[in-house]
């Protein structure tokens, strides 16, 4: 490269850009050169990440073939039939209504979740970050732990420990009569959604409330604010994004969670996740199954937006 | 030592005048006690019910949730159904492997460069990538799934059929957003001062990049293999939208079908078998890891974690 | 637009980035284009392909026996088995005994790959987009004449050559070889793999035989069993006892008003009754004691001993079946998709399963599903302790086939009523 003879040659070199710049003291690249490395995982999100979304429309507005009642989908936006999409949206508010009740039970049991997620995680995560000592590090060894081990496992183990003959109910029946826990119990789905997502809020909130200074918090307290007044006043605003964060990244994907319910819950306790995945191998529902993502799609999207826009001006004012 | 001086004056003397109960909660000082029996419950809570379930592949019976005694029965003791013998299980063991480790390796490499390029690219469109990343990051991969399916099922028809080759590229394009945000976070403390330094001193563009910048990120990118390998290991709703024949199941499908079916502990020995895997590659990463990171900014484990 | 630019007409020079947007644009427009350019046409309106060479099939039921049209030729008596291949099965877990399954491959010298499907509309769905090409399959019996019509790139499944399955006309009940099965009279294409009945399976240790024998049915609907109730997921054995049970007669019905109270009841075993949906209430569920009533096949039942915790005794599971109106019965079969790779080494697999022995031992040591087999006396299955005394009414004899009723095909307008019907059942309430 006429780069690497300049620089091996200091006799009679032709002059570059980049000896100019280096002789300005800066660095000079093209102006392709760093949207270059970005650009294999560019096409790659565009190829299998918009691209098949283009194909969920085309089912979620396609038609049925007769015989089977398999999905055919239709790629040309013109002869878009949204027939299916408007009865299922419908399924939502008119009529009898099908979809809404697992609608508002999916929000119900995604806010409840999020938020016991965050008290629990709030107050781990605070413990570790400032009382944990000579522990720490097996502590935090010990709270990232369930983050590798799989979801399904830790769902599939507590699916065991519910059972009639668990040892949930074992230690129950000294309060009181062995409960089916298995048996459609929002407050099983819910703890099964706090138990499998929790530790995706307590590292970003640990990692924040690591970063706070001591100082502000001794500042407080030379001021004269009790310890709870300190916690409300300076620890909480500072740890403001990292709950932000853990909200999102907590949240999000619990609205598209089913095998939670399908390991813990039944039918009584169906989400949204639940509707999508029973209607995609069932014959004629491709178009429903579609309409759905899309439904579930928009849900996520508009949160999403909101936690981009924060966080693009938290980094701006860094 | 000032410090407990004050503590048991402070204490002291809050507690003459106002009572044992009121003393503990005046005193800014204290021990956290309920934090701490928080801490320790929600461990115990979070961990006894892996520990059981991987004791309880050792059951001499077939149930998961009382015990019958030890016995290997489940891992190679039952003629058709233990996790050695059974080859449903093997071949879904080794299939787990072979999405992994490629999806691991393949997802940092594109990820990590999509992290650099972003983080020193200005602009619009930078921006713009910057969201559809970290849009695949949040979304439920459910959506992922259903639209990968319906991909590989009719416009890809003829291309690609279902099986590995489309769970490979839909756990990669999955968890490539795992390896940006992580590299990226790593990026945004280190800065561009270190490179510039380097191509100061004369090293070209690529140099500096392979003997400064990459080094640097190499906790990040240790920690992002070992986490891409976790939840690859781990992940079945892609793979399970995308998986052929029997010979493309891995261990996380197995579980799940066997689970809303009649598992055995055989099951919770092919779980284990995940976890141990996870375990090693984490601990070779960390290691790997302690080794590089000797001397580092942040080379400790609460960086480590950080996301 | 008005005016023309400046730049018009003059060569573009486009900047890198412009270009890289650009051909990433194009990038993804050529593949949709093609996709487009191949399917120009409306779908649905272009003509259908030149794969089906049979079409219009009539729907048939137990009054309309149907001779299946011949799709294609069956393979000759002389094709040579295939030696060391790998043959691919495609059922119901733990349908099959693996015992069997390795005696099959040991004969051979071949391996046999099992996958399995959750419920048999998935099983349909991958077999037609192509995504499972299985040597043998195991559909249910409404599926059988859509099979061999097939899609646009071809019928689905094969014709068999009975030369090469010999036990069929020695051991099966002549119901279902010679004359053969109503749906598919001559057993063109199938096989008959197990018959069963649709009752509900109880725990003896808490509901009384006497009990039972009243309520019937209405096992499913006593509030007593709250939180202890299992359903089946799959619609048309849901729906159908549901009707069944309401007081209908027809198991196939297309009357709004008949599918809507059916559909009214079992959302009451959902949300009234904390019942569950689940496939594996009766041969998993019950014997471990986590469910006091479910809704059974018979097989189901009689195969649940394999699965009772250790120091359970048998006479725990009891199972009810009508005897004085009629219940639901019903068979499935076994056939060979076109997509075979093997179909001498398929057909040998299909006499392997119905060969008295193998079958026998298949049902008696593992499915506890009875195969229609000549040799097998329902009176002794008893004596034999095949099926547990407490057990009797699980026992299915050819006599029951002509007064009980079956559940045959549904045509697409009803089973789209049946089909909403079970999706607004899964969504719960």
């Amino acid at each position: 490269m006429a780069n690497a003879e300049a620089t091996a040659e200091p006799r009679g070199r032709r002059k570059n850009r980049a000896d100019e710049a280096a002789g300005r003291g800066g660095a000079w690249f093209p102006n392709w050169y760093w949207p270059s490395f970005s650009l294999p995982g560019i096409i790659w999100l565009l190829a299998l990440f918009v691209m098949p979304f283009y194909t969920v429309l085309s089912v979620a507005f396609g038609t049925v073939e007769p015989l089977f009642r398999s999905p055919l989908p239709v790629y040309q936006p013109w002869w878009w039939s949204f027939a299916t999409f408007s009865e299922t949206t419908q399924k939502f508010y008119a009529g009898n209504a099908v979809y809404q009740e697992p609608l508002i039970r999916t929000f119900i049991y995604v806010i409840a979740a999020s938020t016991i997620c965050l008290v629990l995680g709030y107050a781990v995560a605070y413990y570790t970050a400032r009382y944990a000592g000579k522990y720490r590090v097996l502590i935090l060894v010990a709270l990232v732990s369930p983050f590798w081990i799989s979801y399904l496992m830790r769902i599939y183990a507590w699916q065991s420990l519910l059972q009639a003959d668990g040892y949930v109910n074992d230690v129950w029946s000294i309060f009181a009569a062995p409960t089916n826990w298995l048996s459609g119990k929002p407050l099983t789905v819910i703890l099964g959604l706090v138990y499998g997502y929790i530790p995706f809020m307590i590292l970003p909130l640990f990692g924040s409330l690591d970063r706070i200074d001591q100082r502000m918090l001794e500042a407080g307290r030379d001021l004269g604010a009790s310890p709870a007044r300190t916690f409300w006043r300076v620890t909480l605003p500072l740890s403001k994004p990292a709950i932000l964060a853990g909200l999102v990244i907590v949240s999000l994907p619990m609205f598209g969670d089913y095998y939670t319910n399908d390991l813990l819950g039944t039918q009584r306790t169906s989400m949204l996740g639940n509707l999508i995945a029973n209607s995609v191998f069932q014959a004629g529902q491709g178009p429903e199954a579609g309409s759905l993502t899309v439904v579930l799609m928009v849900i996520v999207v508009v949160p999403m937006l909101y936690y981009l826009r924060e966080t693009k001006r938290a980094a701006e004012s860094l | 030592m000032s410090d407990a001086v004050l503590d048991r004056s402070a204490e002291q003397t809050t507690r003459v005048r106002k009572g044992i109960r009121a003393s503990y909660f005046r005193n800014p000082w204290r021990k956290p006690r309920m934090l701490q029996a928080l801490t320790v419950g929600y461990l115990l809570w979070s961990l006894m019910p892996v520990v059981i379930a991987v004791v309880f592949s050792f059951n001499s019976g077939r149930s998961r949730s009382s015990w019958q005694g030890f016995s290997l029965r489940w891992w190679n003791g039952d003629q058709f159904d233990s996790l050695f013998t059974d080859e449903a299980l093997r071949q879904a063991m080794f299939h787990t492997f072979r999405l992994a480790i490629p999806t691991a390796i393949v997802a940092v490499g594109i990820g990590t460069a999509f992290a650099i390029g972003i983080d020193r690219w200005r602009g619009r469109p930078a921006r713009g990538a910057n969201f559809l990343m970290l849009l695949s990051f949040v979304l439920p991969e459910m959506i992922l799934g259903v639209s990968l399916f319906l991909v590989f099922t009719f416009l890809l028809d003829n291309v690609m059929k279902l099986g590995t080759g489309a769970q490979w590229l839909g756990l990669i394009t999955f968890q490539m957003s795992y390896a940006v945000v992580i590299v990226r976070a790593r990026l945004l403390s280190i800065g561009p001062e270190y490179e510039e330094a380097a191509m100061d001193l004369g090293a070209r563009p690529g140099q500096s990049m392979r003997r400064v910048l990459l080094p640097l990120l190499s906790p990040a990118i240790l920690a992002s293999v070992a986490v891409v390998f976790a939840d690859t290991v781990d992940d079945f709703v892609i793979v399970r939208f995308l998986s052929g024949a029997a010979d493309t199941e891995p261990l996380s499908v197995k579980i799940y079908s066997a689970a809303r079916a009649s598992p055995t502990p055989a099951v919770n020995a092919a779980a284990t078998v995940m976890l141990v895997s996870t375990m090693t590659v984490i601990a070779i990463a960390y290691l790997l890891y302690r080794r590089y990171g000797r001397g580092q900014h942040g080379a400790d484990v609460s960086s480590f974690t950080q996301l | 637009m008005a005016g023309k630019h400046p730049m018009d007409g003059s060569p573009r020079r486009w900047s890198r980035r412009q270009f890289l947007t650009r051909a990433a644009g194009g990038a993804i427009a050529v593949p949709s284009m093609a996709a487009v350019l191949a399917a120009c046409d409306k779908p649905g309106t272009a003509p259908s392909g030149n794969g089906s060479t049979v079409t219009d099939i009539p729907i048939a039921n137990p009054d309309d026996r149907v001779e299946l049209p011949l799709n294609g030729t069956a393979i000759t008596t002389d094709t040579p088995i295939e030696a060391g291949a790998t043959l691919q099965v495609y059922n119901w877990d733990a349908y099959m005994y693996k015992a069997v399954l390795k005696a099959f491959e040991e004969e051979y010298g071949v391996t046999v790959e099992w996958t399995t499907f959750n419920n048999m509309e998935e099983g349909i769905q991958k077999l037609i987009s192509g995504q499972v090409q299985p040597d043998v399959f195991f559909p249910t019996t409404d599926y059988i004449s859509r099979l061999v019509q097939g899609t646009d790139d071809g019928p689905l499944i094969q014709p068999l050559n009975h030369e090469l399955i010999p036990n069929l006309s020695a051991n099966v009940w002549p119901s279902f070889s010679d004359p053969g099965p109503y749906y598919d009279v001559g057993a063109q294409y199938t096989v008959p793999y197990t018959i069963y009945t649709t009752g509900v399976a109880y725990r003896r240790d808490r509901i009384d035989d006497a009990d039972a024998d009243a309520q019937g049915y209405e096992m499913l609907w006593n509030p007593e069993h709250t939180g202890e109730i299992a359903y089946y997921d799959s619609y048309r054995d849901a729906i159908g006892m549901a009707l069944i049970r309401n007081g209908g007669t027809d198991p196939n019905t297309g009357d709004p008003a008949e599918i809507t109270e059916a559909k009214e009841a079992i959302l009451e075993i959902v949300n009234d009754l904390e019942g569950s949906l689940r496939i594996n209430g009766t041969y998993a569920k019950l014997p471990e004691g986590e469910f006091t009533v479910s809704q059974s096949w018979s097989g189901d039942i009689v195969g649940a001993k394999w699965y009772l915790p250790k120091g359970t005794g048998q006479d725990v599971l009891g199972f009810w079946y009508p005897e004085s109106e009629p219940g639901l019965i019903g068979n499935d079969t076994i056939v060979i998709p076109t997509t075979s790779q093997s179909p001498r080494l398929a057909h040998e697999f299909l006499n392997f399963f119905l060969d008295e022995k193998w079958g026998y031992m298949n049902f008696a040591d593992w499915n506890g599903y009875q195969p229609p087999f000549t040799s097998i006396d329902p009176s002794s299955l008893i004596d034999d302790k095949v099926v547990a005394p407490t057990l009797s009414r699980a026992v299915v004899t050819e006599e029951m086939f002509e007064t009980a009723l079956i559940q045959s095909q549904l045509t697409p307008e009803v089973d789209k009523l049946w089909l909403d019907a079970w999706s607004e059942i899964q969504a719960g309430g």
